[in-house]
């Protein structure tokens, strides 16, 4: 006797995580940001997925998320791992304390960050990595096929670390999460503690797909 | 029933290595033994082959042929000539081997490796030599074993088995076996053919003392020997002091795989090697001979002393796939630096890495990719010389944050343009009013500045000097400007 046709997409899904539950994802862990505008949407990053920030104004905040990210690690002692395809980095904005669990990969090319992107999602020993996109060659990153993401996706999926990628337009289709930054910080905020600025960013949180587990769940 | 005098068990074993100097070459050449070799003993007047691989045989070579006959029967033969460095190899692999059963063990020949088991359990005694065996083999050594209460009767077993042969019953094992089995002397072996002495077990039922009056001192010693009952001590070998491989290669080498293969053979070696000796590998240093003469040398520092023969070999291929050299390969030497294991207790909350290795490896590999001195933790310098950063190698264990610093860090972190953008700067007063970039222009709205800085006078090749200004662009960026001797630059956006 078979079963009668599931009526909708959540039922299908539900369906298939009982038929075949070795095949679901494990249930979605985060590592809290600590900015009260994401974590209260999200609970935090997906780990063992991707999050694209999408940095859409000027001076809106991404590297200052970033240095937030630093903090959060730091706090816990996790490594993390900063690809930067092109080399914008500033140490000196950091305190020396922020910086001593990070892993700084000066790329040349969109590339290049992606084949060490590629390698350091498998290694165990980190709990972040940041993809800065932003500032590289727009052209090679549009002509990127949606494969090279969904590969890096699935390199990701079982890890335990949280893939994030800081681009300037909507670029990782495989992204879990995607937030957008879209407010410039004024000249005032040059005379704002760093703490205080992260704290009042307000990340727009474009795409939250849900992991199957939790669809299942529903 | 057994021999008056022999011992109740085996206490003895003989790892051998038939045609020892062909496998010795074949162990070094990927894909080799499933070929037609030959090995050629040219030190002979008259160069006759010596050794054959199962191919070669099948292609109707045969043991004793010269050059052009084995050729004639087997045109896609390879003809090798014994290599002392690859022996030399194969040797100390073979004793590895051999002191991971026992540290009472005798270099008895080329390919023979007498063990004395004393002091084992006998119920371990079969397994430890199968386990030897199958070593072996990995070690692409293929070898048979003979478990025995002499070292000779273990020779004879070694001899007379593909895998390993124990020997509880010596005198029914000695009469089945053919004479040649005791080698015999060239001049006895007609007399001993006429008196139709086939078997050790046909010399053996003859009185000693009348085959000694008959055939002499030789005879005694061919009884012996058949008798098995000669038990003599071992020439006891010493461990190697070193932790060192080398070969020279007959023809040069040019790509990655042969030169990989050698090393693995080496590496497997030196693992079984620094186990015995309780040690671990803290460091590995690589060195290559290159036929333009000049020679390539690297040490590889391990992230954490290990012993594991994958973690030694995976961090040696790591480096050679980055390795361009500039001539062909005609040698290498692996050399490794030993130490005691590390032995501790992993903290609570220490958050060391937790595969160190797989770490240094991924760096390596990164390094591989970015190009030296693109990776690393950044430690900006004692210095107020703008940029001025150094890459370091990441700390093993990350330190507990320290109490938060009283200066707090102001304003949002720069991300710099390298270069600094070149710009065009249009200024009202002594402020900066319109800006001009290849990609960011507009009406600067607001600014702060500038600051003057310079450092380094005393060095002319170093001296810097510069004004800076915080400016906001009506695009809604904020920017650093800067105004050095050479014109205006926009040096980084703060986010």
């Amino acid at each position: 006797m078979t079963a009668p046709p599931p009526s909708s997409s959540a039922a299908l899904r539900r369906l298939l995580a009982e038929k075949f539950p070795s095949s679901q994802p494990r249930p979605t862990r985060v590592l809290a940001t600590g900015l009260p505008a994401l974590d209260a949407v999200t609970g935090g990053l997906p780990l063992g997925a991707i999050t694209e920030i999408v940095c859409s104004a000027p001076s809106c905040g991404g590297h200052l998320l970033f240095a937030r990210l630093l903090e959060v690690t730091r706090a816990t002692r996790g490594r993390v791992a900063l690809i930067d395809a092109s080399d914008s980095f500033d140490p000196a904005s950091y305190s020396k304390n922020a910086i001593d669990h990070l892993l700084w990969v000066r790329g040349r090319s969109v590339n290049e960050a992606l084949q060490v992107a590629d390698l350091l999602v498998r290694d165990a020993n980190l709990a972040l990595i940041l993809l800065d996109l932003r500032d590289a060659d727009q052209g090679a990153l549009r002509r990127l096929p949606a494969t090279v993401w969904y590969r890096l996706q699935r390199a990701v999926e079982p890890s335990g670390l949280a893939l994030v990628v800081e681009s300037s337009r909507p670029t990782v289709p495989s992204a879990l999460l995607r937030v957008e930054l879209q407010r410039s910080h004024g000249l005032s905020a040059l005379s704002c503690e760093q703490s205080a600025l992260a704290a009042q960013l307000e990340p727009a949180v474009q795409r939250h797909r849900l992991q199957f587990s939790e669809l299942a769940g529903q | 029933m057994e021999t008056k005098g022999h011992p109740p068990s085996p206490a003895f074993a003989v790892l051998l290595v038939v045609d020892f100097a062909l496998h010795a070459l074949l162990r070094t050449r990927p894909q080799s033994r499933s070929r037609p070799v030959a090995l050629l003993d040219d030190a002979r007047r008259k160069a006759v082959i010596t050794a054959l691989t199962p191919a070669a045989r099948q292609a109707g070579v045969e043991v004793g042929f010269t050059t052009p006959l084995a050729l004639a029967r087997c045109p896609g033969l390879t003809v090798v000539v014994p290599d002392p460095a690859a022996e030399a190899e194969a040797r100390a692999a073979l004793l590895a081997v051999g002191f991971s059963l026992s540290p009472a063990i005798e270099d008895t020949g080329p390919g023979i490796c007498t063990v004395d088991l004393a002091g084992h359990a006998r119920e371990r005694h079969e397994p430890a030599v199968r386990d030897a065996v199958l070593r072996l083999e990995a070690l692409g050594l293929p070898a048979t074993a003979g478990l025995a209460p002499t070292p000779l009767l273990a020779l004879y077993a070694a001899r007379e088995t593909d895998t390993v042969r124990r020997v509880d019953a010596p005198r029914a094992f000695l009469d089945g076996l053919p004479l040649a089995a005791a080698e015999p002397p060239p001049a006895l072996i007609p007399v001993l053919a006429g008196w139709g002495v086939r078997t050790l077990g046909d010399l053996t039922v003859l009185p000693k003392a009348e085959v000694v009056r008959r055939l002499g001192p030789e005879g005694l010693a061919l009884w012996e020997r058949a008798a098995g009952q000669i038990c003599r001590p071992l020439r006891r070998t010493t461990p190697a002091q070193t932790f060192a491989a080398a070969m020279v290669f007959e023809h040069e080498i040019e790509t990655l795989e042969p030169l990989t293969f050698v090393l693995r053979r080496f590496i497997d070696r030196l693992a079984v090697d620094l186990a015995n000796a309780g040690f671990c590998a803290a460091e590995l240093t690589l060195g290559l001979s290159l036929s333009d003469e000049t020679r390539y040398t690297r040490n590889l520092r391990l992230p954490e002393p290990t012993g594991e023969a994958e973690i030694l070999f995976r961090t040696l291929h790591t480096h050679l796939e980055t390795l361009h050299t500039t001539s062909s390969v005609v040698g290498v030497t692996l050399e490794v630096t030993p130490t005691r294991p590390l032995v501790r207790q992993q903290g609570l909350f220490e958050t060391g890495l937790r595969d160190p290795h797989g770490f240094a490896e991924t760096l390596a590999r990164t390094v591989a990719v970015v190009g030296p001195d693109r990776s690393g933790t950044p430690q900006v310098d004692d210095s107020h010389r703008p940029d001025a950063v150094t890459l370091v190698a990441p700390a093993p264990v990350v330190p507990s944050p320290p109490a938060a610093s009283v200066i707090p860090i102001m304003g949002p972190p720069l991300r710099r343009f390298r270069p600094p953008l070149a710009a065009t700067v249009e200024l009202t007063g002594e402020q900066p009013s319109f800006l001009w970039t290849p990609n960011i222009r507009g009406a600067i709205t607001a600014t702060n500045g500038p600051w003057h800085g310079s450092g380094d006078w005393w060095r002319p090749d170093l001296a810097w000097e510069r004004e800076e200004w915080d400016i906001s662009v009506e695009n809604g960026g904020l920017y650093r400007l800067i105004n050095v001797p050479s014109g205006w630059f926009l040096e980084g956006e703060y986010d």
